[in-house]
């Protein structure tokens, strides 16, 4: 008889951390936002472009601002230059 | 008796399980990247065509021109015979793994369960599965077993009597002996082309000619020992597999999953403190197919950094992007006795308190709940690329 070989095994699925979540923004004439999901923008405290992975199939540029809310919220947002559209994100 | 379980071609037939309409069509098993590109295992309808195992791929491209040449895909391979082994092991056959694709077992111990040989044989054909067109031969010799079940139908079940032996075994062809290529063309420039022809000659001739490699074939054309067949030790396997959110290809972004994987596996309860003598790391490559590499530790152990230094210098290897990435402890050593604590170690309520708290959230909350959080890409310039949420439900 054969005895039990008690095979045992674990399929982790992983996600992203820190994954953006859609915002909605509106913005200046010069791109900049003025409302953050209905809340007005009380101080732009930097501003930054990622330009990565254009050598893929799947290109990353993206406009990024470092706000602060007039609720006196911090929070980071980026408009999508390749597909369009605004995220906010953490962890950034 | 001892049986012979023979799948012919079986990397190709592995191969073709996730994509089964090339079954049905011209396909060879393609040459490995690197290698000389002489095809492999061929379907029916390719070698209606003409085309044969170990032809030039030019050349079988030229015969047959619709020919698909199929990716090797030596994890599910392997998964697929260990699925094999696991099914006639659960049916009572202590079996003896040759290569993919073909096995020894007694018969004896369960000849009574089943009611005879016959029976004991069909249900090992029924352990198989469906779809791998395996055969089986027995017979009192080992030898005489793997020919009965080279020459059986898909399907079939051959018993050759040991009376009979050697006039079953005079008709069939020497590319059965495990004689190269140059002594079987070397027997058939001599005109021996059968294996009664090479019984016929004497014992010492052969030996002359032909050295130790000819003696044993001579040996083996008039049937061979009966031989024993060494049942293996049932694998205990443990897995860990990481399946990414996207195709990684980044050899560091690879590693640290290896690490984590590696760190999860050492940490099961079900090792038990037993020491790694074999492991393997396995990935399903983006765009299909999939990649295995296996090292047998020379020392077994546990240390994080010995597996470390074997296994993860052969991801360098992997030749795509992959979508998941498995470690499998493959064999282990022996349980050892656990020595108890006479005082608990600094933190050890701790931990367990955490444990405690943590199977509390699932319970309440559902499988996936709970995570870590996994650096992969620290480096990244994408935020979301940088960290992975790996769920723990151990």
């Amino acid at each position: 008889m054969v005895a039990d070989p008690g095979s045992t095994g674990v399929v982790r699925t992983s996600r992203r951390l820190n994954e953006p979540q859609p915002a909605l923004v509106e913005s200046r004439f010069d791109g900049t936002p003025r409302l953050v999901n209905r809340q007005g923008v009380a101080v732009v405290r930097e501003e930054w472009r990622v330009v990565d992975r254009w050598w893929t199939d799947a290109p990353v540029q993206r406009r990024y601002f470092e706000l602060v809310l007039e609720s006196g919220q911090n929070v980071v947002v980026f408009r999508d230059e390749e597909r369009g559209g605004w995220f906010s994100q953490r962890g950034v | 008796m001892i049986a012979c379980l023979a799948i012919p071609g079986f990397p190709l037939r592995a191969a073709l399980r996730s994509r089964p309409s090339l079954a049905a069509a011209p396909a060879a098993l393609a040459p490995p990247a690197g290698e000389e590109p002489l095809i492999g295992p061929v379907t029916a309808l390719a070698e209606a065509q003409g085309v044969r195992p170990g032809m030039r791929m030019g050349e079988a491209l030229a015969m047959c021109p619709r020919l698909v040449l199929v990716e090797e895909d030596p994890s599910a391979a392997e998964q697929a015979w260990e699925g094999i082994l696991r099914r006639l092991e659960d049916a009572g056959f202590s079996v003896e793994s040759a290569e993919p694709g073909c096995a020894y077992f007694e018969t004896r111990g369960v000849e009574r369960l089943y009611g005879g040989l016959e029976a004991a044989l069909r249900r090992a054909l029924a352990a198989v599965g469906q779809g791998w067109d395996a055969r089986l031969g027995a017979a009192e010799r080992r030898f005489a077993a793997l020919a009965a079940a080279n020459v059986a139908r898909p399907g079939q079940v051959l018993v050759v009597s040991d009376a009979h032996t050697r006039e079953f075994l005079a008709p069939l062809p020497l590319s059965l002996l495990p004689l190269d290529e140059r002594r079987q063309l070397e027997l058939r420039e001599l005109g021996v082309k059968r294996l009664g022809e090479l019984a016929k000659l004497p014992k010492a001739a052969v030996a002359e000619r032909l050295g130790p490699d000819g003696r044993r074939a001579w040996s083996l054309a008039r049937g061979g020992t009966a031989g024993r067949v060494l049942g293996r030790r049932p694998p205990a396997e443990l897995f860990e597999e990481l399946e990414f959110p996207e195709a990684v290809g980044n050899e560091l972004t690879l590693r640290r999953a290896f690490g984590v994987l590696l760190d999860k596996l050492l940490e099961r309860k079900e090792r038990d403190g037993r020491f790694v003598r074999k492991a393997a790391v396995s990935a399903r490559l983006v765009g299909g197919g999939s990649w295995r590499r296996t090292v047998t530790m020379r020392d077994p152990t546990a240390e994080r950094d010995r597996l470390r230094h074997a296994l993860g210098p052969k991801l360098a290897e992997l030749p795509a992007p992959v979508v998941s990435l498995r470690l499998e402890l493959v064999d282990l050593t022996e349980s050892q006795g656990q020595q108890l604590e006479l005082v608990q170690a600094a933190g050890a309520e701790l931990q367990t308190r955490l444990s405690e708290g943590l199977r509390q959230v699932r319970a309440s909350t559902g499988s996936g709940s709970v995570a870590s959080v996994v650096e992969v890409a620290p480096w990244s310039r994408i935020p979301e690329a940088r960290a992975l949420f790996v769920p723990r439900d151990d």
